[in-house]
């Protein structure tokens, strides 16, 4: 099928059965003065469920996010048939608008691009101007998932491309973080220079340096503190932080019972992380359960989402960039100082050419979400006037 | 009989049947890849069997009954820094006065349950073996125990609770038993009361903090030179790499997965049915089996979001390893290995964990021994305690004959 228009509209008997769902939660205690340290408060969550039974308008979240250009369209996946795939396409006024693929991750969603929307497509002579298109990754928000064990980098990268291209982009640039940072490794190494010119990540992180190909680099945290403080946080992130993702990547299965079957349950799992990656970002409560719900009300259930883990790592048995080359084609990489994952900025180039490299004082994992501006201006930076990759798609350069 | 021990009957409340049916009831489930198998972990059909048999079939209160012919007691026991607990136990006494006082302590995702098939014959009075009286607790926060209610309670507060809960008995005396994190406490047993109370405990999960080369030159050659030394370790890397997701969550935000185990039923049981199905040998558990384990857990005291607690005060939320702070003690050690426990060492490595002073290898059976393998488990004990065993007699005046 081709492009479609798309509008949310969650059916009432689903609502219903949220709202049933709701009415029977069973809350566990919590050690006196737990805080943050064991995970999601309970003080958090209580809050957080009586607005959802009592105050969080679903119909009035709907209503906001139909106003955003979404779309659907069937994408044939070798070995897989096709995927009904989700999508938001927001043009700029400016013809030659740079098109921009924007991939979200894992706990994330089409949605985070929502503030970049109006700064990227914005026309001015000052700054170049983006055609964005946000992708919900298959099995995630309201792409379909695959039915079938197999689909890994490759697949994924051949669903965003196949977008790209239908939608008259043959050639395009790409911004993720998290997930979408991974597999942008993935579509550069698919599709670099043919079709994706340059791309643009938030998490730039790669595998580490091998002595005897890179003993410079490699031996840095030896004397670099800067480095070296660096390298730590990934490794509290590692320890303390990702127990979740040795789960969803040796046994999404088991963890999907309990995001499908518990409405409570896959809220503490997802807002834990949204609180402890980010900058001290003021969420909301209607900001929290809207996320929530994109993944309550998801076409293939949360169930689905996580298993991009498994996926990617051969159910852990390798890391997410296993089949992806290094590409040359231009990079830009932007550092905020709350992202779980960091690593010495000069293991960056192995990730890719680094052309362009910016540090901001605030902001972690979702930069999107906590500073748009900031992202989009890295944006504009990289591919404005005078930036290093300034006219990377040919006959489109962000300004007309 | 300690004088402070009530009788104990499991009574769940009609109130908190009807939510779990209501619950049960609402149930939604996830679709699943084409072929999965257990690739992704537990797998659809079964965990959607297990759950509408729940639904329609288990009988709890049937259950209840059962369960509750077992010899059941709680007492108060005080823990310095975190006032009083009350414990629950079973306690089950043999004929033979003199019998030795056993502490049998489960692990997770286990209960006091695990000692059931045990009872009868380790209990059982005869010129021929040892018999024990035998205690089996439920671990705080697991079971009918209360729960500690701040933070902090690590291996040395569960080895005081375990220790006084005997001493309460009138046991001054006594020996040990168990797998799985009963295992890891009894090494803070033995470290803190190893000796004056602790005479002698065996393990049918042999482990211990690593040698490194500084501390154990020889073992770590071993590796290199012995080849089924390097392939267990091998295996358990394998092992922990593919089944170790449960441990990296439950070591660091048990209570993130505790609003998942308090309030969706069916999430609870693959979670803890992903275990009981894969680690054991050759078992064949029914719904009812099933139903009845995961029962303890859904219906315990302190709800289900507590037990795991213990992962994180263990480790210091993933910080060290389980055995921070306990050394090797030379209270007399009995070990036996299975052959489908996933958690093995190497056996040259139990020398690490304490003076070993047996040894008994199986063919057959998994994680959950005294519950597959009873008859094998007791036979080791009786071997291992009995005349002309290594540890006959360790408890003064009760060597387990009539």
């Amino acid at each position: 099928m081709s492009e479609q228009p798309f509008t949310l509209a969650i059916p009432d008997a689903d609502l219903e059965y949220l709202r049933k769902k709701l009415d029977v939660v069973r809350l566990p205690d919590e050690l006196d003065g737990a805080g943050w340290q064991y995970g999601a408060p309970l003080a958090h969550i209580q809050r957080l469920l009586a607005h959802w039974k009592d105050g969080f308008d679903w119909r009035k979240a709907e209503a906001e996010i139909n106003k955003l250009a979404m779309f659907t369209r069937d994408v044939d996946v070798e070995g897989f048939g096709t995927l009904n795939i989700h999508y938001l396409h927001q043009k700029s006024e400016v013809k030659n608008a740079i098109p921009l693929l924007f991939v979200h991750g894992w706990p994330g969603h089409f949605l985070e691009v929502r503030k970049l929307l109006p700064i990227l497509t914005a026309k001015s002579p000052d700054h170049p101007s983006f055609h964005v298109v946000a992708v919900s990754l298959p099995g995630f928000a309201f792409s379909e998932g695959p039915k079938k064990p197999g689909f890994e980098g490759r697949q994924y990268a051949e669903v965003l491309n196949k977008v790209m291209l239908a939608l008259g982009y043959n050639e395009y640039v790409y911004q993720g973080g998290d997930w979408g940072h991974l597999l942008g490794a993935h579509v550069a190494h698919q599709y670099g220079h043919k079709h994706v010119k340059a791309w643009h990540s938030n998490m730039p992180c790669y595998r580490a340096p091998k002595l005897l190909s890179n003993p410079f680099l490699t031996l840095e945290p030896y004397y670099s503190a800067a480095a070296r403080q660096r390298i730590s946080k990934s490794a509290k992130y590692r320890v303390t932080g990702s127990g979740y993702f040795l789960e969803q990547a040796t046994k999404p299965q088991t963890i999907g019972y309990s995001l499908a079957d518990s409405p409570v349950g896959l809220l503490a799992w997802i807002y834990e992380k949204l609180v402890a990656w980010t900058d001290e970002y003021p969420w909301t409560d209607d900001e929290v359960l809207e996320w929530i719900s994109v993944y309550w009300f998801s076409r293939d259930g949360p169930a689905a989402s996580v298993r991009i883990y498994h996926a990617l790592t051969g159910g852990s048995t390798h890391d997410s960039f296993a089949g992806a080359a290094r590409s040359t084609i231009p990079l830009g990489v932007s550092y905020f100082p709350k992202e779980i994952i960091q690593l010495p900025k000069s293991w960056t180039q192995l990730l890719g050419n680094v052309v362009f490299e910016s540090e901001h004082d605030k902001g972690g994992h979702f930069a999107a979400t906590e500073q748009p501006e900031a992202l989009a201006g890295d944006l504009r930076k990289m591919y404005g006037k005078g930036g290093p990759a300034h006219g990377v798609v040919p006959g489109r350069n962000g300004y007309d | 009989m300690g004088s402070w021990a009530k009788p104990f009957t499991v009574q769940v409340s009609d109130a908190d049947l009807e939510l779990l049916h209501k619950k049960l009831e609402l149930a939604t489930f996830p679709d699943e890849l084409e072929g999965a198998g257990w690739d992704y972990g537990a797998p659809l059909a079964d965990v959607k069997r297990i759950t509408e048999y729940w639904r329609d079939k288990f009988d709890w209160r049937k259950t209840e009954e059962t369960i509750n012919q077992l010899p059941q007691f709680t007492t108060e026991i005080e823990v310095e820094g975190h006032g009083s607990l009350n414990i629950h136990f079973v306690h089950q006494k043999s004929a033979a006065e003199n019998a030795i006082p056993l502490l049998f302590v489960h692990g997770w995702p286990g209960s006091f349950l695990e000692v059931r098939k045990l009872l009868p014959i380790l209990t059982a009075a005869s010129p021929d073996q040892p018999s024990f009286h035998v205690v089996a607790p439920s671990l705080p926060g697991f079971g009918f125990s209360e729960a500690p209610t701040k933070p902090g309670f690590g291996g040395y507060q569960h080895a005081e609770v375990l220790n006084k809960l005997m001493l309460s008995l009138g046991y001054n005396e006594y020996v040990y038993q168990a797998g799985d994190l009963g295992h890891v406490l009894g090494v803070y047993v033995a470290n803190a009361y190893g000796h004056k109370h602790l005479k002698a405990w065996h393990t049918n999960m042999p482990t211990y903090r690593a040698p490194t080369f500084w501390s154990n030159p020889l073992l770590i050659l071993e590796i290199f030179t012995n080849k089924a030394v390097s392939q267990t370790l091998e295996q358990a890397s394998r092992t922990w790499k593919k089944g170790g997701g449960y441990y990296m969550v439950q070591t660091t935000v048990p209570q993130t997965l505790a609003y998942s185990f308090a309030d969706s039923p069916d999430g609870l049981l693959a979670w803890i049915y992903e275990k009981l199905a894969r680690i054991v040998d050759d078992y064949h558990w029914t719904e009812d089996e099933v139903l009845e384990w995961i029962s303890i857990y859904w219906f315990s005291r302190a709800g289900p979001g507590a037990n795991v607690r213990i992962y994180y005060e263990l480790t210091g939320g993933n910080k060290h390893d389980m055995f921070e702070g306990t050394k090797w003690t030379s209270v007399p050690l009995g070990t036996s290995y299975f052959p489908k426990e996933p958690i093995r060492f190497p056996k040259s490595w139990a020398c690490l964990i304490g003076k070993v002073v047996f040894q008994a290898e199986h063919d057959k059976g998994g994680h959950f021994a005294a519950h597959e393998q009873p008859e094998k488990l007791a036979g080791d004990l009786r071997m291992m305690f009995g005349k002309g065993g290594p540890a006959y007699g360790i408890v003064p005046g009760k060597d387990g004959y009539a």
